[in-house]
């Protein structure tokens, strides 16, 4: 056992060592295609654009290592948004709307965390009828209108700066990650999570709480959404029906690429921010480097692709 | 209609068991709900119930039901497709820039089913031997062939298509619309295969038990293979009629339809969790969706609500399929 759990960890280690790798070869390559690249400036901005994307992977990890997912995120970013913009052009005082916006983040994952444990339905069908769902509720009840009449205080949520150089929600991101991670591999709730994704029927029956742990990550991926959303809103400063279209992509990728294996059991905090840093990287150096965002999904969509195959490959090497 | 306020008990007589054998089928939940719609929107609305109204629901979902039937069989299979969006836009493209080089019919439809069978076959392939779920693969695919519509059309419009490749859209006979007959013909063909063929059975085996069905020595990954280029091929299909209705192609053609094509599979009644299900299910589907969404247009319902509908149907839909499993006792 102990040998096992040996040859496990310098697994894992060293695929974190390869992650680094590829994020500083890109980080090379991008520097090559654009001088504005590799400035401090830069690097910084960038971390503006990962934040929301990074706060919902963190949430999908837990997810995915129970061996569930959650494609609903894209959906659920453009339903808060609305509802923080709304209720806030609805005569409801800013604050009060951004806690509403985060209560319906929650409430949005609650739906999907019931349907998916009390009906025994699979994550992936749920989801994919609450992407359909909070996408048309997020267009229907906006009007498909935009809301951007918000007080200049908004913006410090999505772009202020610390110093002068550092942006504010990167402090909210590292706040998550230690949390969660704390969560993961420091608590009891932490080895829930892995042993339901190991095998969910003898969790259940050495006493796991199964249902309890998926309601609460299901809820929590919501107010990571919520947060992510708040964040996002300010950064644009609109509240649209269309925010986070798409947005699953990255999240889900990021997460893949970050060593998770799509069917539960394994994956690592350190590995999903090292999957969002190069996803990161890849949008934020193509867009520099003059590639056009459709082009940008292209590469996502095969980099996801791709991440998976050799997870598996792997794996299947290992054993 | 006296059968349906026959006693319902388990010792109910035999027309009870017959109800009972009846409200078991996949398809049950979904007719009923599309006969009392009918029958609601009939009695909302005067135009509602016209030939020609009914006639052009039909045909505003035979690409929709084309679809559907195909993709029906790889959630048949315990699998799922949700890159069918893309590859419509992509065998629209590749029909469409054959139609306006050559002309005619054949070879445009040619063009889009070979397009769509290897699009398929990439799913497939990544499916069995790459061994990813298909749900990944497929989300993955459904941004990728997006990209390929961009390199290939460098984000143009294809136009000018000649009526004589539009006639699969637009074409009639006996005042029915040609898509009604395609949608009909390729239902007949799905329902004789999926009841009298070898991989049709093979098809409900992998679904209802992998494990079982690989024990029994079926060939379950070309089972599924099979399933995926299928979808290609029936994409392929409808593609030529989206060309033939729509006149041109556009980058974003097919956007979402992917979705809509899985809530027709799932509220028809084919299981999303594999083995249990037919064609006719998708095809009940695919017509509610049409019925439902010419209804909120006769009700006037704002178009942007149209998402949100289709989300809650999903949800309605599965919820339904646990709910009456439980209540029937049916473990299967």
């Amino acid at each position: 056992m102990s040998a096992a759990t040996a040859v496990l960890r310098r697994f894992k280690f060293s695929r974190e060592m390869v992650l680094l790798g590829v994020l500083v070869v890109l980080m090379v390559v991008m520097s090559l295609l654009s001088p504005l690249f590799l400035t401090v400036g830069n690097l910084l901005n960038t971390s503006r654009f990962f934040v929301e994307v990074g706060l919902m992977a963190l949430g999908m990890t837990l997810i995915i290592i129970t061996g569930g997912i959650d494609l609903s995120v894209g959906s659920n970013l453009a339903l808060v948004s609305v509802a923080v913009g709304f209720s806030f052009a609805a005569g409801l005082p800013l604050p009060l709307a951004i806690v509403f916006g985060l209560v319906v983040g929650l409430a949005a994952g609650l739906f999907n965390g019931l349907f998916i444990t009390l009906l025994d339905l699979h994550p992936l069908v749920v989801t994919l009828g609450t992407f359909a769902l909070f996408q048309g509720l997020a267009y229907g009840l906006s009007k498909a209108e935009a809301i951007s009449d918000f007080p200049d205080w908004f913006a410090y949520f999505g772009q202020a700066y610390f110093l002068n150089v550092v942006p504010g929600q990167l402090f909210i991101f590292i706040m998550a990650v230690v949390v969660v991670w704390l969560i993961l591999s420091r608590t009891r709730f932490g080895r829930y999570v892995y042993a339901i994704g190991n095998n969910e029927e003898a969790a259940h029956f050495s006493g796991v709480p199964v249902r309890k742990v998926k309601l609460a990550l299901y809820s929590g991926i919501g107010l990571l959404v919520g947060m992510a959303a708040v964040i996002y809103t300010s950064r644009v400063y609109t509240a649209r029906g269309d925010s986070g279209l798409g947005l699953e992509l990255d999240v889900i990728s990021a997460v893949v690429l970050g060593g998770a294996s799509i069917y539960g059991g394994s994956g690592t905090i350190g590995g999903t921010v090292l999957g969002v840093l190069i996803i990161a990287t890849l949008r934020n150096g193509l867009t520099l480097a003059g590639v056009p965002s459709t082009w940008i999904v292209f590469v996502l969509g095969v980099l996801l692709l791709v991440a998976v195959f050799l997870n598996e490959f792997f794996r299947r090497r290992e054993e | 209609m006296s059968e349906v306020r026959a006693p319902t008990t388990a010792e109910g007589g035999t027309i009870g068991a017959a109800l009972r054998r009846w409200l078991v089928r996949p398809e049950a939940p979904a007719l009923v709900f599309l006969a009392v719609l009918v029958v609601a929107f009939s009695l909302s609305s005067n135009e509602f119930l016209s030939g020609s109204n009914l006639e052009s629901i039909i045909v505003s979902v035979a690409v929709l039901g084309t679809i559907a039937l195909a993709v029906n069989q790889v959630i048949l299979c315990g699998e799922i497709d949700i890159s069918t969006g893309s590859m419509m836009g992509l065998c629209a493209v590749a029909a469409g820039a054959v139609a306006t080089n050559t002309g005619g019919l054949i070879l445009p439809l040619l063009a889009g089913v070979v397009v769509g069978a290897l699009a398929g076959a990439v799913n497939g392939i990544l499916v069995t031997l790459g061994r990813i779920p298909s749900i990944i693969v497929t989300l993955g695919m459904l941004y990728a062939l997006r990209g390929v519509i961009l390199l290939v059309t460098g984000g143009t419009w294809i136009t000018g298509i000649p009526n004589e490749t539009r006639i699969l859209g637009t074409g009639s006979m006996l005042g029915i619309h040609y898509p009604v007959f395609v949608l009909l013909i390729l239902f007949v063909v799905m329902e004789l295969i999926s009841r009298h063929s070898t991989w049709g059975r093979n098809v409900f085996a992998v679904g209802g038990n992998r494990r079982a069905s690989r024990l029994a020595g079926l060939p379950i990954d070309r089972v599924r293979f099979l399933a995926f280029v299928l979808v290609g091929v029936f994409v392929g299909i409808a593609a030529v009629i989206y060309l033939g209705r729509a006149g041109s192609v556009q980058t974003n053609t097919g956007t979402g339809l992917e979705l809509q094509v899985v809530a027709a599979v799932v509220i028809g009644g084919t299981s999303i969790s594999g083995g249990r299900g037919s064609a006719l299910a998708a095809l009940t589907g695919a017509v509610l969706i049409g019925v439902i969404l010419n209804g909120l247009i006769l009700l006037g319902v704002p178009g942007i609500w149209q998402d949100a509908v289709l989300g809650a149907l999903i949800l309605l839909a599965v919820a339904t399929d646990v709910l009456r499993r439980r209540l029937l006792g049916d473990k299967s």
